[in-house]
């Protein structure tokens, strides 16, 4: 992985900067993500409160990966940073189900909003390598991902610890972007 | 309503910076004095591998009690004054009572290119400008001593 092999990956897009955004819930695990596709270390990672970017610049091409804290108190600022946004992962912990209608609720605002209209948008239904997670073909029965017509779409089994489904992940988000109208 | 520019500066405090291989993701350096008095300028200690790396990345972590509408900053890398690098980037808003990190990754200059250590040794100055609009909320000076 690293954030210079995925930039290089994202090259053929006809922009020269290319802007991601992560969201879902407080706890999801979108820093723990960002840093596994940074190939950083993942032991010390703390509720974020507030946005942690990564910028990568290569050959004139950048790459923007905004990730943004999900707790209540953060969330109405999301909007903030909707603006260009290129592709929206929205990250989900498979094993929460508790709070499966909360991050519901989040997904179909976001998926609302004007200034995301036709973003494709990849789900993670992260933490599989927990016992109690839920099939990302069960999460995404309960969100009704299926009625998603406006916009490209798909739901990636993952986990962030283990490294497990993060490649076919970045596969679809290079396919995406790369297919992307020129 | 806006914040008043004082409090904007009052409330901004630059927590931490390092530098890391960017292919491995390990931590090369890491700040360790406080960063947040902005007239000083800081060393760094830097292991001389750094300049092997195929590719380097800077991190700063940085929090604002006050929101910010235009924030953005400049960070250029100068070597005895003159620009060998810059980033410009516009983060726009920034989150009351947020802390934040902002990460630049960069390719390094081909082998051949790269300035031996003993040449760069204290002469390598990053300079990370931070702004709101037009207004200079914070300065930061990190010097690099390639050990």
């Amino acid at each position: 992985m690293g954030l210079l092999s995925l930039l290089r990956k994202l090259r053929s897009n006809p922009d020269l900067e290319l802007r991601i955004l992560l969201l879902g819930l407080d706890n999801a695990g979108k820093t723990t993500l960002l840093k596994v596709l940074a190939s950083e270390d993942i032991t010390h990672i703390t509720p974020t409160q507030g946005f942690n970017i990564k910028s990568v610049q290569s050959k004139g091409f950048k790459l923007n990966v905004w990730d943004i804290g999900g707790q209540r108190r953060i969330r109405p600022y999301w909007r903030n940073y909707f603006e260009n946004t290129d592709l929206l992962i929205y990250v989900i912990d498979s094993a929460d189900r508790k709070r499966f209608e909360e991050t519901g609720e989040e997904l179909t605002e976001l998926l609302e909003e004007e200034k995301l209209a036709g973003v494709p948008v990849l789900i993670f239904a992260n933490k599989q390598d927990l016992l109690t997670a839920a099939r990302a073909s069960e999460i995404a029965e309960g969100l009704n991902l299926n009625s998603i017509r406006d916009r490209e779409w798909q739901i990636q089994a993952c986990s962030a610890v283990s490294g497990e489904g993060i490649k076919e992940g970045v596969e679809w988000m290079t396919k995406t972007c790369n297919n992307k109208k020129k | 309503m806006p914040s008043k520019p004082e409090d904007i500066m009052k409330g901004f405090k630059l927590n931490w910076m390092n530098l890391r291989d960017a292919d491995t993701g390990k931590v090369l350096w890491q700040s360790s004095d406080d960063l947040s008095m902005p007239e000083k300028e800081h060393e760094a200690r830097v292991p001389k591998k750094i300049l092997k790396c195929r590719a380097v990345s800077r991190e700063i972590n940085f929090s604002s009690k006050e929101p910010m509408d235009k924030f953005r900053l400049e960070q250029r890398v100068l070597f005895k004054g003159k620009c060998l690098e810059e980033w410009f980037f516009e983060f726009g808003f920034v989150i009351p009572g947020s802390t934040n990190t902002w990460q630049s990754l960069i390719e390094a200059a081909p082998e051949g290119q790269m300035m031996p250590a003993n040449i760069l040794n204290g002469h390598v100055v990053i300079e990370t400008r931070f702004f709101d609009g037009d207004m200079v909320v914070s300065v930061s000076k990190v010097r690099i001593f390639y050990v």
